[in-house]
């Protein structure tokens, strides 16, 4: 259909009422209206020739060219939130009025605005009367309550569009090929504003500024945040804050930085002590891009942390075990100066790294117990546990790792990697557990439309879903949730389609083209070479930032599983360095693990100094966080000496040993032990609650460690020791290092006055068990 | 253990946060919760802001989540044509003049102490924003279900009264905090989170784990292991900036006092009620929710947040109202009853409010949707002053017809009512110092 144009301003009413006949006709010949509302139309037209007046008086919009649906309208029904989940975006509608959620599909939002309900959104006779346009400016009732005024630009476009008989979106319309936004970096002062801008550009080679039309989002706002015009506003905190803008289906990004420093003089000041810093520390790779961050955002990294606290860090992050007092004596008093990094290779090569790493990776890999946890069920889990175990034991390469988890055919017994496809079994398990898991990538919301916030299509996530089609599975047996033991094969066929348009999607990787396979090859295959690949953009990228995140506490892509070009790495130099090294030397998982452990964002202390007070992006300083459920509970263990029992595992079991997440321990799921629900790490929960200090505090099972006989609270007290002795003997178990003089004499003062040696030996080692220092790794 | 919080609760401290205060140096634990709100409001005095007058106020909320229908309860229309008025009458309660829907005929007998407001609304028709907007004041995210923004009026209580009496939690959500998690503190710390009971009050066997001592500990020791922990928990409190370090300092404060007393164990011992009594709440979740918030007030928590629903009937809302709102009148007019008798109602202030109201029209599936032009809260005791009727909606309940109020304005109100001072600000995220509002109470319901 060609495109109308309103006459020029100043054109007579007759030669627009004609105008307005000829598109209204031409929609008869398209059956696009029904009859009785073009009657309408035109009897109006002639009827009220004011309607053509006010027309005249607001065709403000660019020159007189007609309004697009596509281009024009849907992005003010994006910007106003019609189409937002929330509202009649979502799967069901709102209120009987359903759109295309962001309006992703315009051929579908035009049917519905302009077609259903009996035309009555639409009313181009008298385009003020439009439904949408009286719910919107909230004349009649809408739920959504009144979005805009009736002297707004959005309300003059929508009115035009509408007086210009509603054209749909045609098959020539001009679609918006990308938007770019102005600039796309800044450093920033800290409570300044200034105005983005951001242009569309469309298939017809033509441009124009859309900033009022765009919609914006930012991801720190404590740093910086945008307005719906587009003005970006830092706040009083210094720190990297990226907007996000989005028009129609395309996304732009900024990112601004707000430094530590701005006058010149103290940052003249900052940057020579960390050239001294740098030039003294003989950077290692990853250091010299912690500098390079550093230096651009101003801000100094506090001192190396004492070795008492490296050793318990390293300890705590590596084997998931706090060191022993034999451990603490042994590493104080080496003096060689590349001790850190022995302790680093020393605890890589313990049964722990490969036990603890096994639970991070069991969370991601969904090895549930729930559901499993009868005799007959769990010998899959234990077998999968194992599986992963052993192959970060032996450093299997990860692309490996990966690899023969996702191409794993047979049974649980000769294959324990199938097990993977007992908890994923569904095409959306397989894309969003391998997107999620192995790509860093949350394509969820391209199952039902395009992602709101990155490229996806639903095309690419259901390619990826083909690449499962041909999962084959055979024999197991269903007395739980799901069969169990079953055989996994490679099946001779199985397709996969595209839920709108019908079409096969043929298998592919997110981003690539479709895979060239002949009969007998596995798709998986391919899709496990693709992720192997060094260029891989997604693969290599996502488990070093997984590795930085569990080390650093934050990842350089935060949160770890959610990259998207509008969520930028705080810095991406870095994440691309450690990525290529991963990837140029065979996916060697322990390496990295020295690379990030030995950088100095590692080393240094956790305590602020003035020059990074504030800092939580950087890592100029160490960011603590509380020992995770499983590490907290085998520390307890270890300190008082008594194990905690597991129903149905052998006494001395720890807790970072356990097969599944199903074997029931209380003070697990009070410290946020996840349920293995999803692949995502954001399931394990770190948030305080007063449910967990009346568990320190008060439960039983904390009180049994204590009062045991065998436990190390009675052997303490049994020991004929000086009270001195066993102060400094009770603090290095447990914080791992010797009391100060005022600690020590403080504690002495405790035990003296206290009859009952056995409950002074209880009381202190809980005094000491309670503190922020032995529940946080810093 | 009576302590200085009834007779002085910590100012409101305009640019020093708890963190900032455990900067100066006094790490949390080891001290009890009253030497930390006495140290806190010492750091104010320091620092020449005043000291606030104390508050023996605390609030009971009913959160109808998922937005109760207002024709249907405290504004009915009954001359509207019947797609409208819906199927309940309207009845006349006890004050003459006001008239209420049938739906509530407890609420309708105590009308004197109720003060209803049908001139509530804001601009937006969707769960999570207009939660947002009416748990914190402000307007929502709505693009994706965000993260909150705000902290909600529940943790605004509690950061600036504090507890009434330690070591009751100030602010506890009954049975959890609604889901979308605009309940919660955001930028006044995670101490100030609801606690949350997490079990129904009406089940068997209803309890909260950790309250008793296990065998073994007496009293001396939890008090001796408690004075140890303040002299060894000397970490420097600033090298956390997440705030969990600092909450979890809080929640061990109160746990340690929890354990130390019977207080918290018994508040929750909702079995030491006359079955009468219980029988007049009415045995279901609604009922005995309020008759435990009522226990946990008595005991000296601060806010208690009942969350009820969910009331987002879309379809056939007569069969949602038979099963949710008769349990939920009798639960309020039950406890507005019991806490006259008591004479705790000119303290606890009860508030009856959700995200939004729905159609006034009803829909084609016999449902009424969301609505937020013109909807219904109510107030009572507290400082209220009943047999009130603030506002009106217009005839068919479509929009406000006089006196609009704002999700700001009946924050004030509440905050006015509570003793809070109306120009308390907190910092946000960003160091920004931030109004706890800036609407305007409505003076008309103030006794």
């Amino acid at each position: 259909m060609k495109r109308a144009f309103l006459p020029a301003a100043g054109n007579s009413d007759e030669a627009y009422r004609i105008d307005t006949i000829r598109i209204a006709l031409r929609m008869v010949s398209a059956h696009r209206l029904k009859f009785m509302k073009i009657v309408a139309t035109i009897v109006a037209i002639f009827m009220h020739g004011s309607i053509s007046q006010n027309v005249h008086a607001e065709n403000g919009e660019r020159g007189g060219e007609s309004i697009r649906f596509g281009t024009d309208i849907v992005p003010i029904l994006t910007r106003l939130g019609c189409n937002g989940g929330g509202c009649h975006g979502k799967a069901s509608g709102q209120n009987g009025f359903m759109l295309s959620l962001l309006g992703f599909e315009p051929e579908f939002d035009y049917q519905t605005l302009v077609h259903e309900d009996r035309g009555r959104r639409i009313f181009p006779a008298d385009p003020d009367r439009s439904l949408i346009l009286l719910k919107a400016t909230g004349r009649v009732p809408h739920g959504g309550g009144r979005l805009i005024d009736s002297s707004s630009d959005d309300y003059r476009v929508l009115r035009n569009w509408i007086a210009q008989g509603a054209l749909p979106p045609a098959a020539d319309d001009p679609r918006i090929e990308r938007i770019e936004i102005a600039p796309a970096e800044a450093i920033l002062e800290r409570n300044r504003e200034f105005a983005l801008k951001v242009t569309a550009f469309f298939s017809d080679g033509s441009s124009r500024d859309v900033t009022e039309q765009a919609v914006y989002q930012t991801n720190e706002p404590a740093v910086g945040s945008a307005d719906s015009e587009g003005k970006v506003k830092t706040a009083n905190r210094p720190g990297l804050f990226a907007v996000m803008a989005r028009f129609g289906d395309k996304v732009a990004t900024f990112r601004g930085a707000v430094p530590f420093v701005t006058d010149p003089q103290r940052k003249a000041r900052v940057d020579s002590e960390l050239a001294r810093l740098e030039k003294d520390a003989q950077a290692s790779l990853v250091d010299r891009f912690l500098f390079r961050q550093w230096r651009r955002l101003a801000v100094i990294p506090s001192p190396p942390a004492d070795d008492a606290a490296f050793l318990r860090r390293a300890s705590i992050d590596i084997c998931g075990t706090l060191p022993t007092p034999e451990e603490t004596a042994t590493f104080l008093a080496d003096d060689r100066p590349d001790k850190r990094a022995a302790l680093v290779d020393r605890l890589l090569e313990r049964p722990e790294y490969a036990e603890y790493f096994a639970v991070k990776w069991a969370d991601i890999l969904r090895n549930r117990g729930s559901g499993y946890s009868t005799s007959r069920q769990r010998p899959g889990t234990t077998l999968f546990a194992g599986w992963i175990r052993d192959s970060l034991a032996e450093n299997k390469p990860y692309d490996r790792f990966v690899t023969e988890i996702l191409t794993a055919t047979g049974s649980q017994t000769e294959n324990p990697p199938t097990v993977w496809y007992r908890s994923v079994r569904k095409s959306s398990d397989y894309v969003e557990s391998v997107a999620q898991a192995f790509l860093g990538v949350r394509i969820q919301c391209a199952q039902c439309h395009h992602h709101p916030s990155e490229s996806w299509s639903q095309s690419d996530y259901y390619g990826l879903a083909a690449v499962f089609g041909r999962i084959g599975r055979k024999g197991g047996f269903a007395d739980a949730e799901v069969p169990t033991d079953e055989t996994i094969f490679l099946a001779d066929s199985g397709q996969v389609r595209h839920p709108r348009t019908g079409e096969i999607e043929p298998p592919r990787a997110l981003g690539s083209g479709p895979f060239r396979l002949s009969a007998g090859d596995d798709p998986r295959g391919r899709l496990a070479e693709w992720m192997s690949d060094p260029t891989n953009p997604f693969f290599a990228r996502t488990m070093v930032n997984r590795m930085w995140a569990h080390f650093l506490g934050r990842g350089l892509i935060h949160p770890v599983d959610d990259a998207r070009s509008t969520n930028p790495p705080t810095d991406p130099e870095l994440l691309d360095a450690l990525a290529n090294d991963f990837a140029t030397h065979g996916y060697d998982v322990k390496r990295l693990v020295r690379m990030i452990t030995t950088s100095m964002a590692y080393g240094v202390s956790s305590e602020p100094v003035d020059g990074n007070r504030g800092d939580t992006q950087t890592f100029a300083r160490f960011y603590p966080r509380r020992l995770s459920a499983e590490v907290l509970l085998d520390g307890l263990s270890q300190v008082l000496g008594v194990p905690t029992p597991f129903p149905g595992l052998p006494p001395g079991t720890r807790a970072i040993q356990l097969p599944d997440e199903n074997v029931a321990a209380p003070f697990l799921d009070i410290f946020g032990r996840p349920a293995r629900q999803t692949a995502c790490e954001c399931e394990r929960v770190d948030a305080p609650s007063l449910n967990q200090a009346l568990e320190l505090i008060n439960s039983s099972e904390i009180q049994r460690k204590l009062s045991a006989p065998e436990g190390f609270a009675a052997r303490l007290a049994a020991e004929s020791k000086s009270s001195k002795e066993t102060a400094a003997l009770a603090f290095v178990r447990v914080l791992g290092r010797p009391p100060s003089p005022d600690e020590s004499k403080a504690a002495v003062a405790f035990l003296e006055s206290e009859p009952d040696r056995v409950e002074a030996s209880r009381s202190l080692l809980w005094s000491l068990l309670a503190t922020a220092e032995f529940l946080f790794n810093h | 253990m009576r302590t200085h919080c009834e007779s002085s609760t910590p100012a409101p401290r305009p640019g020093l946060s708890r963190r900032s205060l455990l900067r100066i140096g006094a790490p949390a634990i080891g001290l009890t919760l009253a030497d930390l709100l006495q140290a806190e409001s010492r750091a104010a005095a320091d620092l020449g802001t005043s000291r606030q007058k104390s508050s023996r106020k605390s609030i009971i909320v009913f959160w109808t989540d998922g937005g109760l229908s207002q024709q249907d309860t405290y504004d009915p229309k009954p001359d509207a044509p019947a797609e409208y008025r819906g199927s309940f009458r309207p009845i006349a309660t006890q004050v003459p003049g006001i008239t209420v829907s049938e739906g509530i005929p407890h609420q309708s007998r105590i009308m004197k102490h109720l003060a209803i407001v049908r001139s509530v609304h804001h601009d937006n028709g969707i769960h999570a924003p207009s939660s947002h907007w009416m748990q914190t004041g402000y307007f929502g995210p709505t693009l994706a279900r965000n993260a909150p923004q705000k902290p909600s009026f529940g943790s605004v209580i509690s950061r600036t009264l504090g507890t009434r009496q330690p070591p009751m939690p100030a602010y506890v959500t009954i049975p959890k905090s609604e889901a979308f998690g605009y309940q919660g503190a955001v930028y006044l710390g995670k101490a100030h989170n609801p606690f949350e009971v997490g079990g129904d009050p009406n089940a068997a066997g209803f309890g909260v784990s950790n309250l008793s001592l296990p065998n073994g500990l007496s009293y001396e020791s939890v008090n001796a292991r408690r004075e140890l922990l303040k002299r060894f928990d000397t970490l420097r409190r600033d090298i956390d900036e997440s705030g969990a370090m600092e909450g979890l300092d809080v929640f061990k404060a109160q746990a340690m006092e929890m354990v130390a007393g019977d207080r918290m164990r018994q508040a929750f011992d909702i079995g030491a009620e006359d079955p009468r009594l219980r029988d007049r709440y009415g045995r279901h979740r609604y009922g005995q929710s309020a008759l435990l918030a009522r226990r946990l007030i008595e005991a000296g928590a601060r806010c208690v947040n009942i969350n009820t629903g969910n009331w987002d009937h879309h379809n056939e809302i007569d069969r949602g109202l038979e099963q949710h709102l008769p349990p939920l009148d009798r639960a309020i007019g039950a406890l507005i009853e019991d806490l006259a008798d008591r004479g705790m109602l000119e303290d606890v202030l009860v508030y009856c409010v959700g995200e939004f109201g729905r159609t006034p029209r009803i829909n084609g599936d016999a449902g009424r949707d969301h609505w937020a032009d013109s909807f219904s809260v109510m107030l009572a005791g507290g400082g209220v002053r009943g047999g009130t009727v603030i506002g009106a909606s217009e005839k068919w309940g479509g929009s406000v017809f006089e006196r609009p109020v704002s999700p700001l304005d009946l924050l004030a109100t509440v905050y006015e009512l509570l003793g809070i001072p109306l120009d308390t600000h907190y910092e946000d995220s960003s160091g920004r110092p931030t109004a706890i509002t800036t609407g305007a109470p409505i003076r008309e319901l103030i006794a």
